[in-house]
């Protein structure tokens, strides 16, 4: 008889799961604060350009003080051939337009003024303070992104921006 | 046969590894940003104007074409990193002279800056009496209701004000201003494509950041980029940036003229 009997019949004791939550909360918390959500998914590929020393967009976008137009091909190519110079416009939140209608300068302002009315009421930036950013394929012909400038001019929404992807970050 | 007990896992370290991952990926994940370059469009003239005289030492034209071949200033560049240091040079090359020095060699044809915008230097006293002026001009006008007069007063009025603001922040003697109506050009073709387009702006904010930064460190000691960048996050401006930032503005001001190919 020995003193001390084995003791295989407790096996190893259940792991305590009552911090997991606290593991996951913390996960969701972090990318709650994290993240900015994406507009909206645009139908028109665009590769942006590098550049260097770009201002980075994050505070005006916590702020309402910016709004995206993207430009390139279409992703369904049979499409191309209804835009001018084979690259569409792709403006979110507006209901699919004709696509006569889709490039077209006109809707560029209609949409940055309809924009402006669905603002948050807290934005109280004129027009003129509210960026508009142009996401632009590397192959877009520039006289594509003159046209906007020209459509925005009209009316008065005099700040804009060239998005690049910012190389010198690395 | 007997059946036997599977004996149960040990996870315990499980939850090690988990945290293991997570701070792995935390660490290692960066997001991607949207970075652009800000730029302002002119504001639309219902009057058509005729262009005014501009001398060409205060152009620095950057044209692209359709084959996305670039000039500067008349000259075909091979390298579009090059544009940076020729707008550093725009900048820079006549920047350090004298007032006296300016005299005599803005004359002189033979000086390897001829071609290039000369500077003003003024002080403080020049600058409070021409506010004094504009203020005068400006009641004169109002007075008279000649809306288009008060319009221009008011913006000579404003131009003066920034110029005084600045001259206080860096406690300068004097002001150092290029020429007023120094500018860079773009001017590119309708196909010329938008990667060299932008390009262009990324190699024309390289060199203004260079400048400014250069400046800020010498008069505030940090990074124009950082500060702007502070401003930026904070509109409130609880630490003073924007002033900082506009004074620095008055000695390198992004002066860009976008010109819309003709189609």
């Amino acid at each position: 008889m020995s003193k001390f009997r084995k003791e295989n019949k407790k096996g190893a004791p259940g792991v305590n799961t009552s911090s997991l939550p606290d593991i996951v909360f913390m996960l969701l918390f972090f990318f709650m604060v994290a993240t900015t959500t994406k507009e909206s998914d645009p139908t028109v590929d665009v590769q942006r350009p590098q550049g260097v020393s770009a201002t980075d967009l994050t505070p005006y976008k916590q702020r309402s003080e910016i709004d995206f137009l993207y430009i390139g091909e279409p992703r369904n190519k049979k499409r191309a051939a209804d835009f001018k110079l084979g690259h569409a416009l792709f403006l979110d939140n507006v209901a699919q337009p004709q696509p006569g209608d889709l490039y077209s300068t006109n809707s560029v302002a209609d949409w940055k003024l309809d924009k402006m009315n669905t603002k948050p009421s807290n934005m109280n930036e004129p027009i003129s303070n509210v960026i508009t950013c142009i996401k632009a394929d590397e192959g877009v012909p520039t006289i594509l992104i003159f046209d906007i400038r020209d459509a925005l001019q009209d009316i008065d929404a005099l700040k804009i921006a060239y998005a690049v992807e910012d190389k010198s970050a690395f | 046969m007997a059946k036997r007990d599977i004996p149960e896992i040990n996870a315990g370290s499980m939850a090690d590894i988990a945290f293991l991952l997570l701070i792995f990926f935390l660490v290692t994940t960066t997001m991607e940003k949207d970075t652009a370059y800000i730029r302002y469009i002119p504001k639309k003239i219902d009057i058509p104007q005729p262009p005014p005289d501009i001398e060409n030492r205060n152009i620095f034209e950057i044209r692209a074409n359709a084959a996305n071949r670039l000039m500067i200033r008349g000259e075909i560049i091979e390298n579009p990193d090059d544009i940076s240091d020729r707008v550093l040079e725009f900048y820079r090359i006549n920047r350090s002279l004298s007032g006296e020095q300016t005299k005599s060699l803005i004359q002189n044809e033979s000086y390897k800056g001829y071609e290039f915008p000369f500077y003003s230097r003024v002080t403080l006293d020049q600058i409070v009496k021409e506010i004094d002026k504009n203020e005068k001009d400006l009641e004169r006008a109002e007075a008279d209701e000649e809306e288009d007069f008060v319009v221009f007063y008011l913006d000579l009025l404003t131009k003066w004000q920034k110029k005084e603001q600045a001259i206080k922040m860096l406690k300068e003697k004097e002001l150092v201003e290029i020429h007023p109506q120094a500018h860079i050009r773009v001017v590119v073709q309708q196909e010329t494509e938008y990667k060299l387009f932008a390009k262009i702006h990324s190699e024309i904010q390289e060199a203004l950041i260079e400048l400014r930064d250069e400046a800020a460190m010498k008069y505030f000691g940090e990074s124009y980029a950082k500060m702007s960048k502070r401003l930026d996050q904070d509109k409130e401006d609880k630490k003073g940036d924007g002033k900082k930032i506009r004074a620095i503005d008055v000695l390198f001001p992004e002066s860009i003229i976008e010109v819309k190919p003709k189609g």
